[in-house]
């Protein structure tokens, strides 16, 4: 083994990490879904021979998860010796490796240099198809594809393409996603045997190693300044899915520079809320990296000093045949749990309960423009936990993704659908020293018959708790409306909408940090001003009287009339 | 006998320079900002210079034919956030849009990340009831009585400024138009930008943002340039002052005031321009610009003679969608501070020693190692002095400091030393595969241009490690942005968003909207008083493939706009896409989304003196012998010092070589090779053999 010093690993380590970022500039660019190229909702790595992650381009921490497992699902249905180059291996099956839902497909290509497979690098796409189905059991969600053989000297398989595609509802634009999935690996192929030309696949193999052991160097820092002890927390979680709540807990115990997490969780259930091992893995690494160290490199050293455990069969660590689409809202409950849990060791570190949830909104049917089928999917951010030295983000994405929206003028254009209403709900951040974020309400219309839509949301039966005698944030709702504006009903994850009705989603505030009483009062005053908290509000938990908290007393406008 | 002048206002410095058109005279000089009212420093400077040029001549500045400035005002005032009282006016239902963007948050890992304030508090943003919808249709007629009533409310509060933007303005300009009436009659001294004038083009969160940015910095901007320019009347200025704006090019006092947020990134344009006309000159046009100040670096690419466009980018985490060049900035300077982090690795910046307490050979009470530091450790810079001798240093400062971080890897002072500039070079290598290698550019074709204090002394081993085939480093590393001002042309920029199939029975289309963005042109042509010789024009269309969201721009010839345009565009489009994305999708619709043009009135550019090629021999410009660090013999050798003023044309050096002079130190490798061309340049040739 190469002997490197702490320059040339650091040298090395930008260097892979430049390549992952020019993978996914090159798969976001040449990509044609709006999901991928507008929103980002895709990933790109570069692993080891054995596939483990050295360098990641930061797009959605979930994805990490997703392409975790995938080398090891291809080493095994296919012998080393079979595998060359200018191979790429397609993949997206949870519960065998190589994903942690169906849509997010990942194409993986192996590296070589000087006839030795001495890297592999890898992206993930998610793809907004295998809409309209039910979650029961994984296959009703959608195409399960094994790790198979996709491309041979960078040819795409056509018949495994065609057998994709026939499975896909919007096949021209899955076409176009994977070629420009191919084109980021070629590039990155590329770019990796560039390195190994310049210093020699020992050279890198080495950096790897060092790169790897240095991420647990930092996470194991981070953790040894956290108290010893042992922290409990619970939360309840639900959704439409599944009727009532349901409750999830944690023990984490710290000891010196380990720490180990062991979860509770119900069993596994016939809905699509299930988590995968990996996806409960690298949610518990998001969730610690944000208190231990938000800059350390996300590479496979950061599992090391973790142990995390949750009961098998569980929500939380299913198996197969369990459904898996919406693990999102389960993996947003479980950053909330290990922040709750240690916020009794480090309440100084972590932020108050976030919107919880990814606030998923699918819709689809025949575009009466065109004739054609499509499919939209978006996700609604919400209001970002509030600490103890900062007021929570207001109406962003939280936690395991984030996702850019797409804008009106373009969605409009796009899709047969028009944008009523975007912005902050007044009065949805829980009050506290400092205010947790606010939500957000979205309204869409549906400007044909027999429109699909489907909601997948949390929070509609809990609100987010606060911290450090912060209050809790609004919970989630949904409604639809006729053409009139009246409700005509809370939806449930399912609806079948006409024209002219509107999808009128409003997502989770966030906990506020801090007695509310010990909020400034410029900053109170401020909130009340631009309307983020109410006169009621005021008064309730700032202690400002009612007569000073009228907006109209200051004569300052209300920027508009709050809408009925 | 007419002269060129160019004030470039900086944090330290006001730098003034003066060209004479009829003898090519080129003369430079500095005085100290005045950061309260910057105009003092740049009239100081005007009469500085022109007593240093013609002395005792009363009214010289009558004979300035040509006077161009660099400001940061609008700059600071934004990254400061001190722009006007400024309010909003939008579509009903978006009043949020301005905080909620894209809805990302800024750092995927830190919880305490904060996104800049919106420049509009929530309660000054009014929402009218007004839709336009995606094909152009009206569905909600805007009442003027709404209108009037929000715009009240925005008066009572007391702005001094409001952006208008509404939903597909750039498709129906009829409510902007309305707002914008209303509001010249309720607000006669507010300053007013409305999106479609600003930026008409589709994305909404983007062309508000512009628009509010625009807004916010307005009437600081007007105060500004308004006084001054009375100011330099006064003086006895006579032609019509320009302002540079973030394009490269520049435009007059009165189209900045209008257009602030176009001169919000003009500080590293110029130096780009600048570059790419000193390498020009040297006869090469394919250049990569790498200027390393004391704490950050701007790189930037330059195809066939012409600086890279973008189209736009964020500050703060705020958009701004303004013509620029396209400029990466790394974090990374000479005043870099080397630490190690909690992993045991060594990192470079971003914090910096600036110039004060400055890197610890300045004595003056910093004792962390700069990159500056372990260049005074490595040789590649003087030991006991640098700036021409007007900074005294010590080197034994640079050796402890270095030392310190040396103990704790447990590494040898210089292999942390050089550790250190290995760092560097990673980052800027990383930073320019962003603008080239990402855009779809081979960086071996291109030369390095090296200026700003530290760049120099760091391009020999950049080129390495990016492989370029050789370097330039102008004469004047420190006066590019000056020099890059004289050259710069007057130039605006005309654009909209008409989505439309690339198809032969829309041509119509085509032909209309380039006739309405050439009749802008025409009208601002006649307005700055530019001679129809000197009047050039560009056009281009963004184009994609139908249902991507993404578009490349496509330059178009001048002709009218027919069948054979229309297939050269597509073609050069797939060609393009090709380029960037590996792939062409030849039987795809392709739309035409933004129609782009670009009028500039052409300046002259100043020729400059020429030297006479002399002898080979460059020992009359030695001064002494450093022992230099070279990592690929592990030992300290002797190199030759050599002083950059004695230089001649045609001198030759063979590495490893040092070349001083007053603000930079060119570092020459073993097998470089060195040639100083006969306008002063030194141009190197990288030889083929690697360490």
């Amino acid at each position: 083994m190469t002997d490197l010093d702490p320059v040339q690993v650091e040298v090395i380590g930008s260097a892979l990490e430049s390549v992952a970022e020019e993978m996914g500039e090159m798969l976001v660019k040449a990509s044609y879904s709006p999901n991928i190229k507008e929103r980002r909702d895709c990933t790109t790595c570069v692993f080891d021979a054995d596939g483990r992650t050295l360098a990641q381009a930061e797009h959605i921490p979930l994805h990490l998860g997703s392409l975790m497992g995938i080398v090891e699902a291809i080493t095994e249905r296919h012998p080393r010796e079979e595998i060359r180059d200018g191979d790429t291996f397609v993949g997206n099956d949870p519960h065998t490796g190589g994903g942690t839902h169906l849509p997010d497909i990942v194409l993986a290509t192996p590296v070589f240099s000087g006839g030795e497979l001495v890297a592999w690098v890898t992206n993930l796409a998610h793809h907004a198809d295998f809409v309209d189905r039910a979650h029961a059991h994984i296959f009703q969600e959608g195409l399960r594809i094994p790790a198979v053989r996709f491309a041979r000297d960078w040819e795409i398989d056509r018949d495994i393409l065609d057998l994709i595609l026939l499975n896909c509802q919007v096949p021209r634009e899955r076409m176009a996603d994977f070629r420009a999935q191919l084109a980021a690996n070629r590039l990155g192929v590329q770019r990796v045997q560039q390195l190994c030309e310049r210093y020699g696949p020992d050279t890198i193999t080495a950096a790897g190693e060092a790169l790897m052991d240095y991420t647990e160097r930092m996470i194991r820092s981070g953790i040894a300044e956290i108290p010893d002890g042992v922290y409990h927390f619970t939360d309840r979680f639900d959704s439409d899915e599944h009727e009532g709540e349901l409750e999830l807990g944690v023990s984490v115990s710290v000891r010196g520079t380990d720490m180990s997490l062991e979860f509770a969780a119900p069993p596994q259930l016939p809905c699509s809320l299930n988590m995968v091992h990996t996806a409960l893995l690298v949610t518990v690494f998001y969730a610690v990296k944000t208190v231990v160290g938000p800059r350390v490199p996300a590479n496979d050293g950061m599992f090391r000093p973790l142990k995390v455990a949750a009961p098998e069969g569980s929500l939380l660590n299913c198996t197969p045949p369990a459904a898996v689409n919406n693990r999102i809202l389960a993996c947003q409950r479980v950053v909330d749990l290990v922040h709750g849990a240690l916020a009794q060791a480090v309440p100084e570190r972590v932020i108050a309960a976030s919107n919880g949830a990814v606030t998923a909104c699918t819709f689809s049917g025949i575009d009466p423009r065109t004739g054609e089928f499509y499919v939209y999917l978006e996700t609604i951010g919400g209001g970002l936990g509030a600490g103890a030295t900062h007021d929570g983000l207001d109406g962003v994405q939280v936690h395991m993704t984030n996702t850019s929206n797409l804008p009106v003028e373009c969605l409009e254009a796009e899709y047969p659908l028009t944008v009523e209403r975007y912005e902050l709900i007044d009065d949805s951040g829980g009050a506290g020293r400092f205010r947790g974020g606010m939500g957000i309400r979205r309204m869409l219309r549906v400007e044909h018959d027999d429109c699909h839509c489907e909601v997948s949301t949390s929070r509609l039966l809990s609100r987010p708790w606060g911290l450090s005698g912060g209050q809790p944030g609004a919970r989630t709702e949904v409604h639809v409306l006729d053409a009139g504006g009246r409700v005509t009903g809370r939806s449930s994850s399912s609806t079948t909408l006409r024209a002219g009705e509107v999808m009128d989603v409003h997502t989770a505030g966030a906990g506020g940090c801090g007695p509310s009483a010990e909020r400034r009062a410029e900053a109170v005053a401020a909130d009340l001003r631009d309307g983020r908290i109410s006169a009621a509000t005021a008064a309730e938990h700032h202690g400002v009287p009612a007569s000073e908290a009228a907006p109209a007393g200051e004569g300052i406008p209300a920027g508009r009339e709050v809408p009925a | 006998m007419s002269w060129r002048v160019g004030v470039d206002t900086g944090g330290t410095f006001t730098d003034v320079c003066l060209f004479e058109e009829s003898t090519g005279l080129f003369e430079i000089t500095k005085v100290s900002s005045t950061p309260d009212d910057p105009g003092e420093a740049v009239l100081r400077g005007v009469r500085d210079i022109i007593e240093r040029v013609a002395p005792g001549t009363e009214g010289g500045v009558e004979r300035i034919g040509y006077f161009v400035h660099g400001t940061t005002v609008a700059t600071n005032a934004l990254l400061q956030g001190n722009g006007a009282r400024t309010g909003l006016i939008t579509t009903d239902g978006f009043r949020d849009l301005l905080e909620l963007g894209r809805g990302r948050r800024p750092k995927l890992y830190d919880l305490a990340a904060r996104k800049g304030d919106p420049l509009v508090p929530r309660h000054l943003r009014m929402e009218i009831a007004e839709r336009v919808r995606h094909d152009g249709t009206v569905a909600l007629v805007a009442s003027e009585e709404d209108v009037r009533r929000r715009i009240r409310q925005l008066r009572d509060a007391g702005v001094d400024a409001v952006a208008v933007c509404l939903l597909y303005s750039y498709l129906d300009q009829r409510h902007e138009r309305l707002v914008k009436r209303v509001l010249a009659e309720e607000l006669p001294d507010a300053f007013i930008s409305v999106s479609h004038e600003v930026l008409p083009e589709f994305r909404e969160y983007e062309r508000m943002s512009t628009v509010v940015t625009n807004s916010f910095i307005g009437p600081v901007m007007r105060r500004y340039l308004g006084r001054l320019r009375t100011r330099l009347r006064e003086l006895g200025l006579h032609c019509t002052p320009q302002v540079t704006q973030s394009n490269g090019g520049m435009m007059s006092f009165p189209s900045a005031e209008a257009l602030p947020v176009r001169t919000v990134l003009s500080g590293p344009s110029t130096g780009v321009v600048g570059a790419a006309q000193v390498a020009a000159g040297s006869g090469i046009d394919h250049v990569i610009t790498f200027d390393m100040g004391g704490t950050s670096t701007d790189v930037s690419l330059v195809n066939g003679g012409k600086p890279s466009p973008a189209p736009g980018m964020e500050m703060d985490g705020r958009p701004i969608q303004v013509p620029m060049l396209d400029i990466h900035t790394v974090g990374a300077g000479g005043g870099s501070i080397a630490w190690i982090d909690e992993g045991g690795h060594l990192k470079v910046g971003p914090r910096s020693a600036g110039s004060d307490p400055g890197p610890a050979c300045y004595g003056l009470g910093s004792y962390e190692p700069t990159v500056t530091d372990a260049n005074v450790v490595l040789g590649v810079l003087n030991q006991t002095h640098l700036l021409g001798g007007r900074m005294p240093i010590d080197a034994d400062r640079s050796f402890a400091a270095v030392d310190r971080l040396a103990a704790r890897l447990g590494m040898t002072r210089t292999a942390v030393a050089q550790g250190i500039v290995s760092v560097v070079s990673a980052n800027m290598a990383r930073a320019i595969r962003v603008i080239s290698v990402q855009r779809g550019y081979d960086p071996r074709d291109y030369t390095l241009v090296a200026f700003g204090g530290a760049g120099p002394s760091h391009s020999a081993r950049l080129a390495v490690e990016l492989g370029v085939a050789g370097t330039l480093l102008p004469q004047r590393p420190g006066a590019l942005s000056a020099l890059g001002m004289l050259m710069t042309d007057v130039r605006s920029d005309y654009s909209r968003t008409v989505v439309t199939p690339a198809a032969p029975d829309r041509l119509s289309t085509f032909d209309r909207v380039f006739a309405e963005l050439a009749a802008q042109a025409s009208a601002w042509f006649e307005a700055e008083g530019i001679a129809e010789e000197h009047r050039n024009v560009e056009k281009s269309i963004d184009m994609r493939y139908r249902g991507q969201n993404y578009e490349l721009p496509v330059p178009v010839g001048n002709g009218t706009f027919d069948e054979i345009a229309l297939k050269q565009a597509r073609d050069a489009f797939d060609e393009l896409h090709a380029q960037r994305y590996g792939y062409a999708s030849v039987d795809e619709t392709v739309d035409a989304v933004t129609f782009r043009l670009t009028a500039s009135g052409v300046t002259p550019r100043p020729a400059f003196e020429r030297q006479e090629p002399e002898g080979a021999d460059p020992s009359a410009a030695r001064t002494g012998t450093r022992d230099l660090f070279l990592p690929e013999r592990e030992a300290y050798l002797p190199a030759p010092v050599y002083e950059r003023a004695l230089l001649r044309a045609g001198n030759e050096l063979t590495g490893p070589a040092l070349v001083e002079q007053f603000d930079t130190t060119t570092l020459v490798l073993p097998g470089e090779h060195a040639r100083v061309d006969p306008h002063g340049n030194i141009v190197t040739t990288i030889g083929r053999h690697r360490d």
